[in-house]
């Protein structure tokens, strides 16, 4: 079928609320440019600089899902470089403004090494650490900063022979900025890469099962970051024509932050909403000194108690409940390309795992296990809740690293890789807690599946105009894993509304999409009914016949008969059993693991009892 | 003044913090939350201490109990406002709730008592004790049997008594211990009350040395974090004992160089303690379950 480019422009423009926040974006330019008085065109161009330091806060914060408290620190440190270099050595916009952005930048490169692989809280209080450091050294360093009292007589913005001096210029200036800004995070977060962000905010351990290395994205949300507030910075030195600390200080990050939850953390016009909203009520509250805060943080918690996705997210579900879009046809289908390359099916093993031990504190979960799985077999691990089931997967995928012990996979060694690193080297795995991003429809947590083999990065994002192909190839691909797993049919539905058990096949459906030779199962069939059990079975079974490898944890035995060739029971950290299922199954050793030595002679005791 | 006399003078701004990080240190336990607005409790503490001796000719005996029950309740309607409403999404939005809740109580202060520092009363009378050629004041004497009392008292009652165990086992799993009917949310309420007390209790302890002022709580606020951090994610000993380290490494640094260098220095000391034992220093790594 074919559209008139007028259609599709209707088309993309009936999508979410785009409608009418195109035609707000038209207004307030219209507005700005037209009628606006010079006190409105200042409060509007101030708007449009806090606009730009929310879109770029919405990447470490919104978008990677992690609190940073130094927006404010990269916003002051680029009005102090602007101001210095401006109203000390008169340099011009063109090498001001480049330098503003790439100090805040060098700043955030040389702190996320320690500080990104923070947990959550320790993460906020590294980066209020730093800003606080940052602080203290501009009110020091008072022949350079001008200490307190700040830095007076930074220059308009000058370059070539241009010199903008009007209001409304510079209202035109720092909005043309502020689209520029829009336009990069668009590309960003609108491809196959901005939908990784969904799951890492959910689960990093399943976003770096899928080869998708978390460090590089939080890395690159960061910087990023700081760019858009080291321009911020710089605009606003511009714009008041001093710098002072209290660019750098908590106000400001508590105005950045408020803005933010206000509008909506991940939507680019939630950023520009929330800056307007708030720069105008300070306005407005001024006369009011010091009851503008406190409304502010009163106006804030309503909104995060009330509206969790901000203000236009909540229009956006209103949107939806109201007006809901019709749900799309899935893309077509384009098969997985599972099938391992049998030639080279020799008797050396796929995984070979060598005398891996892992103790956490006192408690030793593994204690030197060791075994092999061929090519192409169907394994079954079991043993009783506790015995190291589940952290042996994790140490094949990569997410513990074992105190001793090695282990390869196809010839190389994998001890102590990380992650992302064992993904890509063809090993993929589910989680007995479902991590999907529940946002996002199946359909696209699958295509997340692939955004190894798609080479999804920030860069090429950034870079590619248009449709993004990796998204539309990985939807593709993803039809085809969502078919061998039955639930083509759900695809197109949003995860968080699916049942369990459609959850639990999404997840091994996104593993697949990976490619893997070794699929690593966790528990596959737990919650399942029956019905969906031997369904399940039925479709693991045909994703091994084309080649793949399958480790499966279970303890439902039923499950595993009708699956694994191989039975390997593990107690107490250690292999206790492993061979033909049957002789398993009948093992001493497993059946007093199962059951407890004295609880297995009482079960005897208690039939014999109830025979008699 | 001497070294040993700069460690004492630590010592009692240390058992201050200690109350502050402990109250801290108690609402992580049972929620997961960080309580940003912790150091603002100390400063309600210190400006409650200063209305209720300027007003009301009350007796010294009665002050800190006073001050404890005002800013129990405090503590309590936090959790109503900041933490319930907010229980069932990410840590990082409590965080934010409270940073918000902390900001609302510095305007409050900033209308109810003005943007100048106050100086609080005196619990045992001002002047100086000597003993062996050292000297501490009377308020610093204070400060550090209340607060011994005050952790003493507490690792009693979560070590020995019935709701100590309830509020354990709440912290340990909400759900669970509402399954076994504990009523977790009264004891997350409570928990609440409790933390804010404990700072409002070093709040009116310190505002007779230290001063009270609208925007004071926020480095106290960052200090009980640090003290936390060190001394590793939910301990109790730790936190005093990370308190204590704080508050000597301050007192020691601001005399031999000054009081902007000391803080800068923390910060970079905490910087680095993240890069080389994320987890903090008295704390065993502890690996997420997958």
């Amino acid at each position: 079928m074919k559209y008139s480019p007028v259609t599709r422009a209707g088309g993309v423009l009936a999508k979410g609320i785009r409608l009418p926040v195109a035609f707000g974006a038209l207004a307030l330019a219209a507005y700005g440019v037209f009628f606006a008085d010079p006190y409105d065109l200042r409060i509007l161009t101030v708007c449009g600089v806090f606009a730009l330091l929310v879109i770029g806060f919405q990447f470490i914060f919104g978008h990677a899902g992690a609190v940073s408290l130094a927006q404010a620190t990269f916003f002051g440190l680029g009005a102090y470089v602007t101001g210095v270099l401006g109203a000390t050595y008169d340099f011009g916009f063109l090498l001001t403004f480049p330098l503003s952005c790439l100090i805040p930048a060098l700043l955030a490169l040389i702190i996320a090494v320690p500080v990104l692989k923070l947990e959550e809280h320790y993460f906020a209080l590294a980066t209020l650490g730093i800003g606080l450091v940052v602080v203290l050294v501009a009110v020091q360093w008072q022949e350079i900063t001008g200490g307190t009292n700040g830095l007076p007589g930074v220059p308009s913005v000058r370059f070539f022979d241009l010199e903008i001096r009007d209001r409304r210029e510079l209202f035109i200036f720092v909005w043309l900025l502020v689209v520029l800004g829009a336009f990069v995070a668009y590309q960003v977060t609108r491809g196959l890469y901005g939908r990784v962000f969904y799951l890492v905010r959910e689960s990093h351990a399943a976003a770096s099962c899928l080869g998708i290395d978390v460090s590089a994205l939080r890395f690159g949300a960061f910087i990023l970051s700081a760019i858009y507030g080291g321009a911020a910075g710089a605009l606003m030195a511009h714009v008041i024509r001093v710098v002072s600390p209290e660019n750098l200080e908590l106000p400001v990050m508590v105005t950045c932050l408020t803005m933010t939850v206000i509008g909506g953390r991940r939507r680019i016009a939630g950023a520009i909403v929330g800056a307007i909203l708030i720069t105008y009520l300070r306005e407005s509250f001024r006369i009011l000194e010091n009851t503008t805060l406190m409304a502010y943080g009163a106006v804030t918690l309503v909104v995060l108690i009330a509206a969790p996705y901000g203000l236009i997210g909540a229009i956006e579900r209103l949107r939806a409940r109201f007006l809901p879009e019709p749900i799309e046809a899935p893309p077509p289908m384009q098969p997985l390309n599972l099938a391992v390359d049998t030639e080279h099916r020799d008797h050396r093993p796929l995984l070979d795992i060598d005398n891996v031990s892992k103790s956490f504190g006192g408690v030793r979960a593994l204690e030197g296990v060791s075994l092999k799985l061929g090519r192409g077999e169907v394994v079954g691990l079991i043993g009783p809740n506790g015995s190291g089931k589940t952290t042996l997967v994790n140490i094949i995928s990569g997410l513990y690293e074992p105190d001793r012990g090695q282990l390869s996979f196809n010839d190389t060694a994998i001890t102590r890789r990380p992650p992302h690193v064992i993904s890509r080297l063809g090993v993929a795995r589910t989680f007995q807690h479902i991590n999907l991003a529940d946002e996002l429809t199946a359909l696209d947590n699958i295509a997340l599946g692939r955004t190894t083999r798609e080479r999804a990065s920030l860069w090429r994002s950034i870079l590619t105009l248009g449709l993004d192909p990796r998204l539309q190839r990985a939807r593709c691909t993803a039809v085809g894993a969502a078919e061998l797993l039955g639930i083509a049919d759900l695809a197109m539905s949003p995860c968080g509304a699916l049942p369990y058990g459609t959850r639990r096949r999404v997840e091994v459906a996104r593993a697949l999409a990976t490619e893997p030779e070794l699929l690593l199962l966790d528990e596959p069939a737990a919650g399942l009914n029956e019905e969906e059990q031997r369904d399940l079975a039925q479709r693991v079974r045909r994703i091994a016949d084309h080649g793949v490898t399958v480790l499966v944890i279970e303890h439902n035995l039923v499950f595993l008969r009708s699956l694994a060739e191989r039975l390997i029971c593990l107690d107490h950290g250690q292999v206790i059993a492993s061979g033909h299922p049957e002789e398993v199954q009948r093992n001493s050793a497993v059946i007093e693991a199962y059951l407890g030595r004295e609880e297995a002679a009482d079960e005897i005791l208690a039939i014999e009892e109830r025979a008699s | 003044m001497t070294f040993i006399q700069l460690v004492l003078s630590g010592l009692a701004l240390g058992a201050a913090y200690a109350l502050v990080a402990l109250g801290f240190v108690f609402i992580v336990n049972a929620t997961g939350a960080v309580n940003f607005a912790q150091g603002d409790f100390v400063m309600a503490g210190g400006y409650t201490a200063i209305f209720l001796t300027s007003t009301f000719s009350i007796p010294m005996v009665l002050l800190l109990p006073l001050v404890a029950v005002i800013t129990f309740v405090m503590g309590v309607f936090l959790a109503l406002i900041a933490y319930f409403p907010l229980m069932r999404r990410p840590p990082a939005t409590v965080f934010i709730s409270t940073l918000l809740c902390g900001m609302i109580l510095q305007n409050l202060f900033l209308i109810g008592f003005g943007p100048q520092a106050k100086s609080g009363p005196a619990l045992l009378g001002t002047g100086m004790l000597r003993f062996e050629g050292l000297e501490i004041s009377r308020q610093s004497l204070a400060t550090i049997v209340v607060a011994a009392a005050l952790i003493g008292l507490q690792y009693l009652i979560f070590a020995r008594t019935q709701i100590g165990r309830r509020l354990r086992a709440t912290a340990e799993d909400r759900d669970m211990a509402e399954a076994v009917g504990i009523p977790a949310k009264k004891l997350i309420a409570v928990t609440f009350g409790i933390g804010a007390s404990l700072a409002g209790i070093a709040g009116a302890l310190l505002a007779n040395q230290y001063f009270v002022s609208p925007t004071g709580g926020i480095p106290l606020s960052v200090f009980a974090y640090i003290a936390v951090v060190i001394g590793g994610w939910g301990s109790l000993a730790g936190a005093v004992l990370g308190s204590m380290l704080i508050s000597i490494f301050q007192v020691i640094v601001s005399a031999y160089v000054s009081y902007a260098v000391a803080t800068g220095a923390l910060y970079a000391a905490v910087l680095l303690i993240f890069l080389v034992r994320p987890q903090g220093i008295f704390s065993e790594r502890v690996q997420r379950r997958a």
